[in-house]
This record gives C-alpha cells, sequence and structure tokens, in this order.
C-alpha cells in the first residue's frame, strides 16, 4: 500500500443561489480504506458526493483519483475511465431487465475498448459478454441471488435490489466505491449482509470506500476513519473512537 | 394397467422451425397468390419497414420519442431520385448514398437536438420535418419545387458489362423482401450486441447507465443517426418506386405511420415492427376501396388498438411464439 491517498479532493465548493450547500470541503480517501462521511440532514453530504462523482460541477475545488486530476469530468466518464463507482441514496436498478443482465450491463463499458466495438457482433463481442455472464453469475451467487436471476430486478424487493446495486459495482473492478446511505430503509437483518459485502470487497478485492451513513453504529464499526460535516464544513475528522467523544460532534449530530 | 397408459405421451415438437419455414415460403410465393394490388400494399409496407425499424431502434430501445422519421425519409427519397435523374448512376449507389447521407445530416441536427429534455426533443425534430419540406418546395433550383422530381428510373443494376432494370410489380417485390430481411436482420443484430443491452439501459434510467460508465449522450447520438439512416434507405427504395419525389414527402403523416407501425406493432421488439408494418400499411391502402371512410376506418382500428392492446401486438406475437415452443 502507497502512501498517496486513493481520492484526494481539495477545498470543494458547490452552492445553489445564495445556499453554500459545501463550503470549502477538503476530504481523502486512503489506498484500501473504509472511510465514513456523517452528518445531520441537509449538512452537504450528498451534494459533496455528487461533485465528487461528476453528478454535478463544483464551483471550485480540485477532485484528485490516483493522483489524476478528474475535476470536471461526466458520471459516466469518472466510472469508466477512474473505476470510482457509485450507489444513489434511492435505490435503482433496471426495473425491466433481469438480474444477469443488470449486472451484465454495469460490466460492459469496462470490457469494450469503446462504444463501437459495442457494435460489434462478431466472436469476440461475444466472448467479451460470455466473460461477463461468468462473472455477473459469480456475483449473483455470492449475493444470494441465484433462484431469482432471470426475474425483472423491478419485482424484487428493496434489500434484494440493494444487493444488486452494490454486486454491479463490482462489476468493473473498481478502485473506489462510494456508497450513499446504503443502509437506509433496510430490516437488520439485512444491515448484516451489506456490512459483510463492503468487507468481503474491501479484504477481497482491495476496493477502498466512502460511505454516507446515518446509522451510527454500523459507521462506527466498518470505518476506519470518519469525517462530520455540518452545514456545508468539515466539522471534525478522526476514528470512531474520537468522534464518539467530540463535544461538538455530540452536540451537532448526535443530540449532546 | 392397460396398455394404454404405457403409451407414451405425444413427442413434443418443436413448430417454430417448419412455421418460419412457413412463412419464408409464404413470402417468396405470394406473387403468384396475390393481386397486383394487394402485391403494391406490401411493397409500400415493406418499403416503411425500414424508417419503421430505425424509429424502434430510438422509440423502444433507448427510449427516445422522435418524429424526425419523415424528414430522414424525405432526404433520402430526393437524394436517390437526384442521383438518378442527373447522373444516372444505378440504384444500389443511390440507395446506399441516400442512407449515408441520412445518416450523416441526423448528426448535426442531433447533437443540438439531444441536448433538449423529452417533450423539447420532440417538438424539435417536428421542426426537422417542417424544415425539410420548406427546403424542398423553396430550392427550386435544386428539388424543382412543388413540381417535384419526376421520371426517376425503376431501380437499375448495373455490374461490369451486365445490366437489368427491375420494372414490374413482382420483381420489384423481390427487391424489397430483400432489402426488408436483410434491414430487419440488421435491426435484430444492433439491438441483440452489447450496444443494444446499452440502449435499453438509457431507456430504463438514464443516470443508472451513466453511473456505469455508459457515455448515454453518445450513444443517443449514434442511435439518431442509425435510425435516420434506415429512413433514408427507406426512403430511397420508395422514390425508385414510385419514380417521383415530391415536398409532399416530407410529410408528418410518413412520421406519424412510421411511428404507429412501432408502437402499434410493439415498441421494442424487432417481431412487432414488422407485423405492425405490414398491418397498418396493409389496413391503410387496403381501406382505399372505400375512400369515404377510409380515414374515419383507420382512427376507428386505431382507438381500438389502444384500448385492447395498449402495448401493440408484441405481446399476441409472443405468446404464440411460445404455443409453437411448449405444444405438447
Amino acid at each position: 500500500m502507497t502512501g498517496l491517498p486513493i481520492l484526494e479532493i481539495s477545498g470543494l465548493h458547490k452552492s445553489y443561489g445564495a445556499v453554500q450547500a459545501v463550503d470549502d470541503v477538503s476530504l481523502h480517501v486512503n489506498r484500501g480504506e473504509i472511510c465514513g462521511l456523517i452528518g445531520p440532514n441537509g449538512s452537504g453530504k450528498s451534494t459533496f458526493f455528487d461533485c465528487a462523482t461528476g453528478l454535478s460541477r463544483p464551483n471550485a475545488g480540485t477532485v484528485k483519483l490516483d493522483g489524476q486530476d478528474i475535476t470536471g469530468w461526466s458520471l459516466n466518464r469518472i466510472a469508466r475511465e477512474g473505476r470510482m463507482l457509485r450507489s444513489f441514496q434511492k435505490t435503482v436498478v433496471f426495473s425491466a431487465l433481469d438480474v444477469e443482465e443488470n449486472l451484465v450491463i454495469a460490466g460492459q463499458m469496462f470490457t469494450f475498448p469503446g462504444l463501437w466495438s459495442t457494435f460489434g457482433i462478431g466472436a469476440m463481442a461475444r466472448a467479451r459478454v460470455e466473460a461477463l455472464r461468468e462473472r455477473a453469475r459469480e456475483f449473483i451467487k455470492i449475493a444470494g441471488l441465484w433462484d431469482v436471476r432471470h426475474q425483472p430486478a423491478g419485482k424484487l424487493s428493496g434489500g434484494q435490489q440493494k444487493l444488486i446495486q452494490f454486486a454491479s459495482m463490482l462489476m468493473p473492478e473498481p478502485k473506489l466505491i462510494l456508497l450513499d446511505e446504503p443502509m437506509a430503509g433496510i430490516n437488520p437483518k439485512l444491515i448484516e449482509r451489506v456490512v459483510e459485502s463492503i468487507r468481503f470487497a474491501n479484504e477481497k478485492f482491495g476496493v477502498s470506500f466512502l460511505v454516507i451513513e446515518h446509522n451510527i453504529d454500523v459507521v462506527t464499526d466498518i470505518c476506519e476513519r470518519i469525517v462530520v460535516l455540518d452545514q456545508g464544513r468539515k466539522l471534525a475528522e478522526g476514528t470512531p473512537d474520537e468522534i464518539v467523544r467530540n463535544q461538538a460532534v455530540r452536540e451537532a449530530y448526535l443530540g449532546g | 394397467m392397460s396398455p394404454n397408459d404405457l403409451s407414451l405421451p405425444a413427442p413434443r415438437r418443436d413448430l417454430r422451425l417448419p412455421f418460419g419455414a412457413a412463412l419464408a415460403a409464404a413470402a417468396c410465393l405470394a406473387p403468384l397468390f396475390l393481386g397486383s394490388y394487394s402485391l403494391h400494399a406490401i411493397i409500400i409496407a415493406l418499403i416503411f419497414l425500414l424508417p419503421a425499424h430505425g424509429l424502434n431502434l430510438l422509440v423502444g430501445y433507448t427510449g427516445l420519442l422522435s418524429l424526425a422519421q419523415a424528414a430522414f425519409f424525405g432526404i433520402g427519397a430526393y437524394t436517390s431520385g437526384l442521383m438518378a435523374v442527373h447522373f444516372g448512376t444505378p440504384f444500389y449507389l443511390n440507395f446506399l448514398a441516400a442512407g449515408l447521407l441520412a445518416g450523416a445530416i441526423a448528426l448535426p441536427l442531433g447533437i443540438p437536438a439531444l441536448r433538449l429534455r423529452a417533450t423539447s426533443f420532440v417538438m424539435c425534430t417536428l421542426g426537422f420535418v417542417i424544415i425539410g419540406q420548406a427546403i424542398a418546395k423553396n430550392w427550386i433550383g435544386l428539388t424543382r419545387g412543388d413540381m417535384g422530381l419526376s421520371g426517376i428510373p425503376k431501380p437499375y443494376f448495373a455490374l461490369g458489362p451486365a445490366s437489368f432494370t427491375i420494372s414490374g410489380t413482382t420483381s420489384f417485390y423481390y427487391l424489397v423482401l430483400v432489402i426488408a430481411v436483410i434491414g430487419t436482420l440488421a435491426a435484430y443484430l444492433i439491438v441483440r450486441s452489447a450496444a443494444g443491452r446499452n440502449m435499453v439501459a438509457i431507456r430504463e434510467n438514464e443516470t443508472l447507465a451513466e453511473s456505469v460508465g455508459i457515455p448515454t449522450w453518445r450513444y443517443k447520438l449514434v442511435v439518431f443517426m442509425i435510425s435516420a439512416a434506415f429512413a433514408g434507405l427507406g426512403g430511397s427504395i420508395y422514390a425508385h418506386y414510385l419514380t417521383v419525389v415530391s415536398p409532399l414527402t416530407f410529410q408528418m403523416y410518413y412520421s406519424t405511420t412510421m411511428l404507429i407501425i412501432v408502437l402499434g406493432g410493439g415498441a421494442g421488439t424487432i417481431s412487432g415492427v414488422v407485423f405492425g408494418s405490414l398491418l397498418f400499411v396493409g389496413l391503410s391502402e387496403a381501406l382505399r376501396v372505400a375512400p369515404e371512410v377510409r380515414m374515419i376506418a383507420y382512427g376507428l382500428c386505431l382507438l381500438a388498438l389502444v384500448f385492447w392492446f395498449p402495448k401493440g401486438f408484441a405481446p399476441l406475437i409472443d405468446r404464440f411464439w411460445s404455443f409453437l415452443r411448449e405444444r405438447k
């Protein structure tokens, strides 16, 4: 593990009209680390995520991935060329397509060298898709979705869709995954499963994580380091122990 | 146990292949059984099949509603007509040029149009048809305006020293049939490719598609161009079949007909569009026997369709297909 952080964001600003949603926030994620990002509702976490992943453009600041400046890149380019994947707060899947197709699509742009090659109909293109299908089936087995793999993803439960989303992000051998509230709206049994999945990806594939999460028990459990945002600014940063003991954090977030 | 109980169940026979063969035979032998008017109706249906396939890639697979098909249909028809009249080039050259030019013109039109959101995009594509018609009417030096281009030769092939002209309805039918089969195969290969899967992903959820690395905007532009090329190819055959083109080729009527074929047949399916073009164009042509009530009857048929088959005929075709497969 080299000392260089995998993700380094410095001086990020984003405003909507007069509202400073994110005000001069700097944050880094070390290689192989699971980093938490917490803060009360409206503290700018999601805006920060959107700016970091190219869904919206920051007003100022730089985003560096693996030493490369990716500020202003589009969402699809950051995913494709940077192998930095993200999830969405509201779980989304390709509803009309079955589970297997969902995962194959998630991997396609990483095995085909470009847009034109995806129109290919030759043996090479078929072999590429077949390899993706194999990989998809492995993940489907691990995620426990084997029996429903040919069902439309939209027909499955919220928890199952969450697992599909997570498996989709693992398809392209990502360097870094940004999770936006992975535990929101799922039952305790499934929370354990998602936690396991994160640990699995982190240990087995060396994926680094930045996780927005409200469930403080989960965050302190899986994260090595936590960053706290409040009103668009960075309030604190430290190990889970330090954060839980931090007086300012307790007042702003944990309710004293 | 009586001996009867020991008899094996009737073997499951897959009827898809025999059915396909029967369909192919029917298509090949149709001129023997059909009168020249019915044959003409089928020719028109097969000509419209190409633009419909193109539109289906856009509407059914990528989720972009477009009314621009008539514009590219007209561009294809004029390209072919002008080349044939002025340079006497053989059919296959005109045909390819029509597809290429329509596809190429879609590039500068698509770049601004695809920046627009759903409804604005539809209005913009409608504008392309109107602009196309205005140009065809007013650029008299090139298009002869409202007089139109006449005397476009029937498809003429020249391969080395040999040359021949397709003049009769029957031979034209076979030419269009071959082109329609190739076009259908091309559309099928596109939707079955990795790109086809990405197109469906864009239709299902554009932001999610972006997040898995799919350059959605570039895909939409490419599909818009392919769709236009299909329309241009259709326009080319149309010009060579009717031997005249006029500004009326740029008509909303054509765009809506193609849309009816796709939505009525079954958007997002290849077989639905084939069925749709035969049904709707065939129906429209067949109703010409009663010109007074033709459009009223056509409209009533569409209303009935919307009520009883909101997803088009694709689900019915699917059911029929699995009936052939699972027959016990």
